[in-house]
């Protein structure tokens, strides 16, 4: 039981860290960005080709940092000179750079799923109240812990951050508080690439890496991000953790039926609310 | 510009709007018989099947096309009613529940039941998010039917065992291409038409306003929930149809007929045509097969070139490639 | 119509977040009245437009119409049952011809006056036009036009001659209240060219920080110091 909650924990603070980039970007510029699950994509290849080289920490630490200067490249290219247009055009932009990345991936990491290794220096298991639990995925609950804690301190405190905040609750008034907002977005935008790109590695030793594993997490994401209500960071933090929960309990549960209930508690969350847990009006 | 031109301009929205039906339905017409005609006269297989192919996903994309035209939002979801007609009749087939009159008749109905009920929920959620959403559902139906296996013989895919005749015709004849263009040309045809005559009606102007500007139709006295959730039924209908066709043309079904790519792919061929154009969907799923085949020996990076197609389009290109026809045969006829 | 109001709002509030747009007002206005609503910003006269009218979520209150309690109707019934309004900022609809948008709204209202109101809204020729195409001045005259489709029992207008000219504003001003007299619509124009209020107002409401600062006659506005002195200025 205990394990099935801290597995439940794992995936959802996995899910925690790619959402979030979604919902920074989307406070800030009212966006969506379909190439989001690419990002984490080419993420877990990076750290997987980084690791095979120098190590593990390595890999995460170059794997975030790359994918935070892609992030800042399709801010300067993509994002801004669009950003007078009708948000359904950045959609579709950006799908359109979804295709191009997975065949990318496809083209230099080949069709085949990988398998990158869990660190030996934490392959092993550490036993929680007499049941045993792997520490590499204890780790991964720390990280999320840690990206959760990192972020909500950086959004109460530095500028940009109070920024970011003030936007996502009303991007018309904050437009005239005469910030910088392109140096803003850069550095928003790189974040939340750079997160995608984290977690990407980090996961890369849970699953198997594959080209489509990118469109994969960027529908459970948008599953949290909608439920968690568009724009709101402490939304899709609860939505990563009940529907990390809920995803684990059902493949235990119900396997059969397990890819269908974080998209049913979707549409009864819509129902009920229909603008997420967070409620803020779009 | 004289004032006789100025004239002329004001008065051609209400004229054009008179005559349209009539030219519609006769253009409707002359396209059937010149399908038909060109069927007879082409004699490659090759050709044939290709053709029938981009017709039966012409007609998915003007699906598409349409609920972007009159709801100016964007779905990468479709296959999923796409996709439920195929495994409807698969499925009743399988079972032997029904004829396969009434299962075509039920795989017809459910999808557009389903857009209705699920219309309620998400046409009133903002633009792009209309746009995640779409996406989670397509692929919640994608996930549902790889996983149940016992239902729907998962990734394997099911076999579909058609009766000796369908309405009263041979079978065989929906699964050659010469007569399968023939009958997915005409169906692509009414449907251009039918989805033409909707725009210009008073329903089709109201979601066109309501498109434009919702908050303002809603202060003149019109409900705009409704309204709009009638345009996605309609539009899922469309792509009912065309999974209709591509069941009994291929007699197999596979959880391929739900993936997002395959919404994403008519999504794109709609963006390419011009969605404006009620036949810009259509005449750019037919650019998009003909690219496809073309781009032969590089087709392992069709995804990309398709990709990098969608930006093009997207940013230099807004009406699409039939939008931009359009124009320029507007303008060639102006001089001449 | 027991009371003998046209539009009245009952003890309106409307807050969030701790701020209040509007305390509790009150505000009645009988039937074939143009009444102004004017203030500084910030004084709720557009909170107050957006309750009578449907636009307004989270307020408390009672709005009435010729008696009836319409608080809970959605806007397009409120449209419906004859109560018009007009927008800030323009608000047409911008990809649709001038005749088109008009004959939409007139489907609506059940009336099909459209060749009636373009002409009194000098829109005639600009019918085939599409309202991203048409100047600034004629895109506020159809968003005027679309309220006035139908012959609504009551008129809201949010700042109708916003944007405008002297001159036009003016021209405007006497167009409509040459209009609505002849209707016999009853009006609750917000305006900040007090020039246009004092010229075709009947009664005026001053409004200030969401409370009620007067209510009276033109002439009974211009005597009030406070007003005077808190908005208006020695411009009046």
């Amino acid at each position: 039981m205990l394990v099935q909650v801290l597995n439940g924990l794992v995936y959802g603070g996995l899910l925690y860290i790619v959402s979030v980039g979604l919902v920074l970007i989307f406070g800030l510029r009212r966006i969506v960005n379909f190439a989001h699950g690419s990002l984490f994509m080419i993420g877990a290849y990076v750290g997987f080709s980084v690791a095979a080289m120098g190590g593990f920490w390595g890999a995460v630490l170059v794997a975030a940092l790359v994918l935070a200067l892609a992030g800042a490249l399709l801010d300067v290219t993509v994002l801004r000179p669009l950003q007078r247009e009708d948000p359904i055009v950045t959609v579709l932009v950006t799908f359109g750079l979804l295709l191009v990345l997975e065949n990318f991936a496809q083209f230099v990491w080949g069709k085949d799923f990988l398998k990158m290794p869990v660190p030996a220096m934490l392959s092993g298991s550490v036993s929680i109240f007499g049941e045993s639990f792997p520490a590499y995925r204890l780790l991964v609950i720390a990280v999320a812990a840690a990206v959760a804690l990192g972020l909500s301190v950086w959004l109460r405190v530095s500028r940009i951050g109070l920024y970011v905040r003030a936007s996502s609750a009303d991007p018309l008034t904050t437009a005239m508080q005469g910030v910088n907002t392109d140096r803003v977005s850069v550095v928003v935008v790189a974040l939340g690439a750079g997160l995608a790109g984290l977690s990407g590695t980090i996961s890369a030793p849970l699953l198997a890496l594959s080209p489509s594993m990118g469109s994969y997490i960027l529908i459970e994401s948008f599953i949290v991000v909608v439920v968690g209500g568009l724009g709101s960071f402490v939304g899709a933090f609860v939505a990563a953790m009940v529907i990390g929960q809920v995803h684990n309990f059902g493949l235990v549960y119900v396997p059969w039926a397990a890819t269908m209930i974080p998209f049913l508690l979707m549409v009864a969350v819509l129902i009920w609310r229909p603008t997420g847990i967070a409620g803020s009006h779009v | 510009m004289t004032a006789g031109d100025a004239a002329l301009e004001e008065a051609a929205p209400v004229r054009a709007r008179r005559a349209s039906p009539v030219v519609a339905a006769a253009l409707a017409a002359a396209a059937i018989v010149l399908g038909g005609v060109f069927a007879g006269a082409v004699q490659s297989t090759l050709l044939m099947t290709l053709l029938t192919q981009a017709i039966i996903t012409a007609i998915l994309a003007t699906g598409v096309g349409f609920l972007i035209r009159q709801n100016g939002v964007v779905s990468f979801g479709h296959a999923a009613f796409y996709g439920m007609a195929c495994y409807t009749i698969a499925l009743a087939m399988r079972h032997g529940v029904m004829p396969i009159e009434a299962a075509i008749l039920l795989a017809l109905v459910l999808p557009t039941a389903l857009a209705f009920a699920l219309g309620l929920v998400i046409v009133r959620i903002p633009g792009v998010a209309f746009s995640m959403l779409t996406l989670a559902v397509g692929q919640a139906l994608y996930e549902f039917a790889t996983k149940a296996r016992h239902a729907t013989g998962g990734d394997d895919g099911l076999t579909v065992n058609l009766p000796a005749r369908v309405f009263g015709v041979s079978t065989s004849l929906f699964q050659d291409p010469h007569a399968m263009f023939v009958v997915s040309w005409a169906v692509l045809a009414l449907v251009v038409l039918a989805l033409a005559a909707v725009a210009a009606s008073p329903f089709g102007r109201l979601t066109a306003a309501i498109r434009e500007n919702e908050e303002r139709a809603r202060f003149i006295g019109y409900a705009t929930v409704l309204p709009r959730v009638l345009v996605l039924t309609l539009s899922a209908f469309v792509v009912a149809i065309a999974g209709v066709l591509f069941t009994l043309y291929n007699a197999f079904v596979s959880p391929d007929v739900l993936h997002w790519s395959l919404s994403g792919s008519a999504l794109i061929m709609a963006i390419i045509g011009g969605p404006r154009l009620i036949w810009g969907p259509a005449f750019g799923a037919i650019i998009f097969f003909f690219a496809k085949d073309m781009a032969g020996d590089v087709t392992e990076h069709w995804q990309a070139i398709i990709g990098v197609i969608l930006i093009v389009v997207m940013l230099l290109l807004p009406v699409g490639l039939g939008g931009a026809l359009a124009r320029l045969w507007r303008r060639g006829a102006g001089h001449g | 119509m027991a009371d003998g109001f046209a539009i009245e709002g009952i003890d309106i509030t409307r807050s969030f977040g701790g701020f209040f747009a509007l305390k509790g007002i009150s505000i009645a206005v009988p039937p074939g009245e143009i009444r102004g609503l004017i203030g500084p910003n910030g004084a709720g006269k557009s909170t107050l437009i957006d309750v009578l009218s449907g636009r307004a979520d989270r307020w408390t209150g009672t709005v009435r119409m010729f008696g009836d309690d319409i608080g809970a109707l959605p806007a397009h019934q409120r449209r419906r049952a004859g109560l018009a309004r007009s927008f800030q900022r323009t608000n047409v609809f911008a990809d649709l011809t001038v005749v088109d948008q008009l004959e939409i709204a007139a489907r609506a209202a059940e009336t099909p006056n459209v060749e009636e109101i373009m002409a009194e809204l000098s829109l005639t020729a600009l019918a085939g036009k599409r309202a991203a195409d048409i100047s600034y001045g004629d895109q506020r005259r159809l968003d005027l036009a679309l309220a006035l489709i139908g012959r609504p029992r009551i008129l809201l207008l949010d700042e109708p001659a916003a944007g405008l000219s002297i001159g036009e504003s003016l021209e405007l001003a006497h167009n409509l209240k040459d209009l609505v007299a002849r209707w016999k619509v009853t009006v609750l124009l917000v305006e900040h060219d007090m020039e246009v209020v004092f010229s075709i107002c009947d009664r005026i409401t001053v409004l200030h920080l969401g409370e009620l600062l007067a209510e009276g006659t033109p002439d009974e506005i211009r005597g009030i110091p406070e007003v005077v002195t808190a908005y208006l200025g020695s411009s009046v």
